[in-house]
């Protein structure tokens, strides 16, 4: 073994509590599950300053299968893994069910805390979608996840 | 399952198996996996740009709606401008260029409504590209100009006789760059006129002239030039 690996791993293990346990939540219910979404600009015209954002709403169903952690207390993320086209930023409403927020590229946001008392959490959300459209090239698909975090 | 999901959950196995032999790799990947498991996948939304490209030129009467600095909406507008000289019996062919006016009463920016042109002696040129792409690119526009202007007798007059000179009022209205420079029509042919850089906003003022150093039949001589902007 490199040496760099080996101390990068001592590392991440000094950081991650022992007790600390994050689960991706089984999302598959969630209706579109391949959403398509077109983007616009958010300003037509180039006017000074020149905002080259592009963005878009859709809606979705979002059903979570929380059964494993039923009557068990812990908080629901949606996280937007930093990926292709770039730096992007997303936000959203729902109708009460999950919190309502805001996330950007490789950081997560806070949908749900506190007890678990249903195999399954929907709500429907309002999602939009802001990317840079400069780097707008082709077509991207941009994955979402919600993650667990249990105490 | 959709073909999507199923390639998600994929791409994280072949990542583990084919790099087998990078071993200390594989340690940290099992050491983060070991907290957060990936045992399903999650929504996807395939995004694309709906309307990617938008151009606008405007030369003369345009359709915007308002200015683009304070929200304004680009529109059509069919109306036709001119440029018109009347030159006097007088001085018909002695080489003194003649000043052509327009009927064009739009001499403020529609970008922000300075008073950019000076009506009638110059003739406003402007308009946007805009692009999803990065880098520096630009747009030409073009202007397809007929062999000559014509009177009801038939008589021609070559449109190569017809020259323009740019510019426009403020900082930017002096400068040598601009980006409708000064030209003269090519008779006949599709000729570019100016370039409109990708992502921003381009205007100039024209005034045109008559160069006045023939001496054609009297009657009124007239012709339509075709200004296209044209995006790849």
């Amino acid at each position: 073994m490199r040496p760099f690996p080996l101390l990068l791993l001592m590392t991440l293990v000094v950081v991650i509590p022992a007790d600390a346990r994050t689960t991706v939540v089984d999302d598959s219910g969630t209706l579109p599950y391949n959403a398509p979404l077109l983007l616009h600009w958010q300003q037509l015209s180039p006017r000074r300053p020149v905002n080259n954002r592009m963005t878009g709403t859709l809606t979705l169903r979002v059903k979570l299968n929380v059964a494993p952690w039923l009557r068990r207390p812990g908080r629901i993320y949606l996280v937007l893994p930093a990926q292709q086209p770039g730096a992007m930023n997303a936000s959203w409403s729902t109708q009460g069910r999950l919190l309502a927020g805001r996330v950007s590229s490789g950081t997560r946001s806070l949908v749900y805390s506190g007890l678990i008392t249903t195999p399954f959490i929907e709500d429907v959300l309002q999602l939009t979608l802001e990317v840079d459209g400069t780097q707008m090239r082709q077509l991207y698909h941009v994955n979402f996840r919600f993650e667990m975090d249990e105490d | 399952m959709p073909p999507l999901r199923r390639d998600t959950c994929q791409r994280l196995g072949k990542t583990v198996l084919h790099n087998a032999s990078r071993l200390a790799r594989l340690v940290l990947c099992a050491a983060l996996l070991a907290s957060v498991s990936h045992t399903v996948c999650a929504f996807t939304v395939t995004i694309a740009p709906t309307a990617p490209k938008t151009v606008y030129l405007q030369v003369g009467v345009g359709g915007f709606t308002g200015n683009y600095n304070a929200g304004g909406t680009p529109g059509n507008n069919a109306t036709v401008n001119k440029d018109s000289v009347t030159v006097a019996a007088a001085a018909v062919g002695n080489g003194t260029p003649q000043a052509m006016t327009t009927d064009s009463t739009v001499g403020a920016s529609s970008y922000d409504g300075f008073a950019f042109c000076n009506v009638p002696a110059q003739l406003y040129i402007g308009g946007f590209y805009r692009t999803t792409t990065v880098g520096g690119g630009s747009v030409n526009v073009t202007a397809t100009v007929p062999a000559a202007l014509v009177d009801a007798a038939g008589d021609t007059l070559s449109f190569a006789r017809i020259s323009w000179t740019t510019g426009g009022n403020g900082p930017t209205g002096s400068t040598p760059t601009q980006p409708f420079p000064a030209g003269t029509f090519t008779a006949g042919a599709v000729q570019t006129v100016g370039a409109i850089a990708q992502n921003q906003w381009a205007e100039s003022c024209w005034t045109f002239s008559y160069s006045n150093t023939t001496i054609p039949a009297a009657g009124t001589y007239t012709g339509r030039v075709l200004y296209t902007l044209t995006a790849p």
